[in-house]
């Protein structure tokens, strides 16, 4: 019997970035809150656009307009591959709905077809926002024949297929290894933190070719790095190289070639993935019940405590919210360790005159950390289960407060390491030190407490999968972005700042921040999580 | 016990809800909320229960008004809805911790609790796995022992018999009768009309968010007469006029 696929793809896809609930829902709060998430899909998907007209026109500036389509396949590829792996697992083996679908007349492979397809989509949304920009200003400068445009499109079309297929294998095998596992959730976490960073290293490798022995940035070694790259990626990734000398060239065969090949991969990898879907569905959706509990002293603890060690398991329970929010401090630690093995004085020469970099690590070290807290989702994360919290006899205070102070706690040890390795690394002077440890830490605070101001403004309890809160929520676009660029804005200030001031100006960023977190925490205990 | 004067909730952009609502539980009630699906039920419980704010009329609970002072009213009832989203990533034995925790139970009072309950609902050897790994069933039973564990006054159910075998559903008819002769009080809602007829005192029937009846059970199901065939009759007059 025929699988009927439709309706499986479009169930998939009719809710991306909540379109569908956008267009169907009744409720104005509902509606503003869509259109708000839309409009920072948008905005996120503009910035990459005009950072991608950026790079291309550099690049004809350069002279360089020839590498332009193999520069940017590679980029969309790389970004769409790094994307996909943190959370194809989540995507293709989600648990909401799966029974249902089980016990429908589908074929397993439809499922993991329509869940492919969805990624592919997005893919090729953040594929044109990068190519279209590029390949407009090539056009402009090369003035290409017919077929480029047409081979263009069809580029844009078949990019997202290799490293979607990638990305899922191995979503798939970290889902694959970690669903043998008692603590499926955390050694998954594990698993895909240490891909993630693997990732960042290859890519933190290739751009460091891009800085000469000296430490300068010039046309040549960028034309040289342009040119090495295209080179490595002939090694490392030929179909970007070949779909780009494809659409360059016009050669239709060369193009119906790869075209062949990556949709054969496609389909192998659909078919292995296939295969083992049950399996790893079964082991991960399984669970270990022991049924031999007997009595035994109970413990008391304190209200706070009580939460807090709620939220720690709320927490440790999901893979997806581990790996996207613990990632920053990780890369905090790194930097810091990074730090011991750099020449200081090379990057103190890029600053501006009597700044080192003591002046700068407290910011970025905090704006690392503050990239994705944990508690711009932990309002959302509660789901279905609010109910219980809005009808125990706690004020919204005692909650928000059990929230903050996981999130402190989670990232203190990594706070403590990173402070360490810097201090060893910089050997600040007393006053330096002082604002090393305070500012990260007031930021932190801060970041933490604004996390829970947007997610009371934007929560989702309605979710159906964590990676609509975790990924694809506005509280995370706004309340990791926000942090980041709020450490941003006030590092850029210190540096704008005439050195003989600077304390003065730190003394004065310490106080705004400590202002804003406490106007922002003394509104969010104001709210009444009932309407919520 | 509980007081509803007027109560008013409509959902913003939709016409459900419900208006003008009043009716009063005293100590000893067992008071049944009956009514067809989307009639308001479940947002009068979730009003009481301190879940949904509402737009006019009070809601007394012992005395104390539930918009005024939440956390005194919450310390009194205790709320179970109709299908228990309880935390699946902990285990029983953690939520009920939990829960005592929050109400602040002495270690002593919850180990008696706890260990009474989870043997009269045959789950104490469950309560050390995860809540993901409990049946509906078992999930209603967990929801059950935890509105029990700090004493509530006040117990507000929805829908509470349904997903319970037979057994325990026995044991909460039990429980519930028990509560209310220690000068307690139960609000629930049921779409069984058997039980309720049999366990209640009281009873009100709400239709379109409207209350079309409330009272002693034996003035409004006559001799003779069934609540089902009451509450059948009522729903076609309503719809008559």
């Amino acid at each position: 019997m025929k699988t009927p696929t439709k309706p499986l793809i479009w169930l998939e896809l009719c809710n991306i970035f909540g379109l569908n609930l956008l267009r169907h829902s009744k409720t104005k709060a509902v509606k503003k809150k869509s259109i708000i998430m839309v409009a920072s899909y948008g905005i996120l998907l503009l910035a990459l656009f005009g950072y991608m007209s950026g790079i291309s026109y550099t690049l004809v500036m350069l002279d360089l307009a020839e590498h332009i389509p193999a520069f940017l396949l590679t980029i969309a590829s790389l970004f769409i591959f790094f994307l996909s792996t943190l959370k194809a697992g989540s995507v293709l083996f989600r648990k909401n709905g799966y029974d249902i679908l089980c016990s429908l007349p589908i074929t397993q492979a439809s499922i993991v077809v329509s869940r492919f397809l969805r990624m592919y989509v997005e893919g090729t949304i953040i594929t044109l926002a990068v190519l279209l920009p590029g390949f407009t200003i090539y056009a402009w400068s090369e003035q290409p024949s017919l077929s480029f445009y047409l081979l263009g499109i069809l580029g844009a079309l078949l990019v997202p297929c290799l490293p979607i297929v990638g990305a899922t294998l191995l979503g798939a095998l970290i889902t694959g290894i970690s669903s043998r596992m008692k603590h499926k959730s955390i050694v998954s976490a594990i698993l895909s933190i240490f891909a993630a960073l693997g990732i960042m290293l290859v890519l933190s490798q290739s751009s460091a070719q891009l800085t000469s022995t000296d430490g300068t940035i010039n046309q040549e070694i960028f034309k040289k790095f342009i040119s090495s790259m295209v080179s490595g990626l002939k090694l490392l990734y030929p179909p970007a190289t070949w779909i780009g000398d494809a659409i360059i060239e016009g050669n239709l065969l060369s193009f119906l070639i790869i075209t062949g090949i990556t949709l054969l991969i496609f389909a192998a990898a659909a078919a292995l993935i296939s295969a083992c879907f049950a399996p790893i569905n079964q082991n991960l959706h399984g669970t270990f019940a022991r049924h031999n509990y007997h009595m035994e002293q109970l413990k008391e603890t304190s209200m706070l405590s009580a939460l807090c060690k709620k939220e720690f398991k709320r927490y440790f329970s999901s893979s997806i919210y581990v790996t996207n929010t613990i990632i920053g401090p990780i890369i905090g630690v790194l930097f810091s360790g990074a730090l011991l093995f750099v020449d200081t004085e090379t990057i103190t020469a890029y600053l501006p005159a009597s700044y080192d970099l003591n002046s700068l690590t407290p910011f970025l070290l905090a704006a690392i950390s503050c990239m994705m807290t944990a508690s711009c989702v932990s309002i959302s994360m509660e789901g279905q289960n609010f109910w219980i919290t809005k009808t125990l006899p706690l004020t919204t205070k005692n909650i928000l407060d059990a929230k903050i102070l996981m999130n402190l706690l989670l990232v203190l040890p990594f706070y403590l390491i990173s402070q360490v390795l810097i201090t060893l690394a910089l050997k600040p002077e007393p006053l330096s030190l002082f604002w090393q440890l305070t500012i990260p830490i007031l930021m932190l605070l801060f970041s933490c407490v604004y996390g829970i101001t947007i997610n009371l403004h934007f929560p989702v309890l309605n979710w159906e999968n964590e990676v609509n809160v975790v990924k694809q929520s506005t509280s995370t676009l706004l309340g990791g972005l926000g942090s980041f660029f709020f450490v941003i804005l006030c590092m850029t200030c210190i540096l704008f700042t005439p050195a003989h001031y600077a304390h003065l100006a730190k003394l004065g960023i310490c106080i705004l921040v400590l202002g804003i977190t406490a106007l922002l925490y003394q509104h969010n205990n104001q709210i009444d999580l009932r309407k919520l | 016990m509980l007081t509803i004067n007027h109560l008013t909730k409509q959902y913003k952009g939709s016409s459900k809800g419900v208006t003008d609502i009043s009716l009063a539980i005293q100590p000893g009630d067992i008071y049944a909320f009956i009514g067809h699906n989307g009639a308001g039920k479940t947002t009068t419980l979730k009003c009481v229960a301190g879940i949904h704010d509402f737009d006019s009329g009070e809601i007394l609970i012992d005395g104390t008004n539930i918009q005024k002072d939440p956390l005194v009213c919450k310390q009194k009832i205790a709320y179970i809805p109709d299908n228990p989203d309880l935390y699946e990533f902990l285990t029983g034995i953690q939520y009920l911790s939990f829960i005592a925790d929050i109400f602040k139970v002495t270690k002593a009072e919850r180990e008696q609790q706890i260990s009474k309950y989870a043997a009269d609902f045959e789950i104490t050897e469950s309560l050390g796995d995860l809540i993901s790994t409990y049946s509906h069933g078992m999930k209603q039973k967990l929801a059950i022992i935890s509105a029990l564990v700090h004493k509530p006054k006040l117990l507000i159910l929805d829908e509470p018999f349904v997903g319970l075998d037979p057994k325990a559903s026995v044991l909460l008819k039990q429980i519930m009768h028990t509560i209310c002769a220690e000068g307690g009080a139960i609000f629930f809602s049921t779409h069984v009309l058997d039980v309720a007829e049999k366990l209640c005192n009281k009873v009100a029937i709400i239709k379109d968010g409207k209350l079309i009846t409330s009272g002693n059970m034996e003035q409004i199901v006559k001799p003779g007469q069934s609540l089902e065939s009451i509450f059948m009759e009522v729903i076609k007059d309503e719809n008559a006029n």
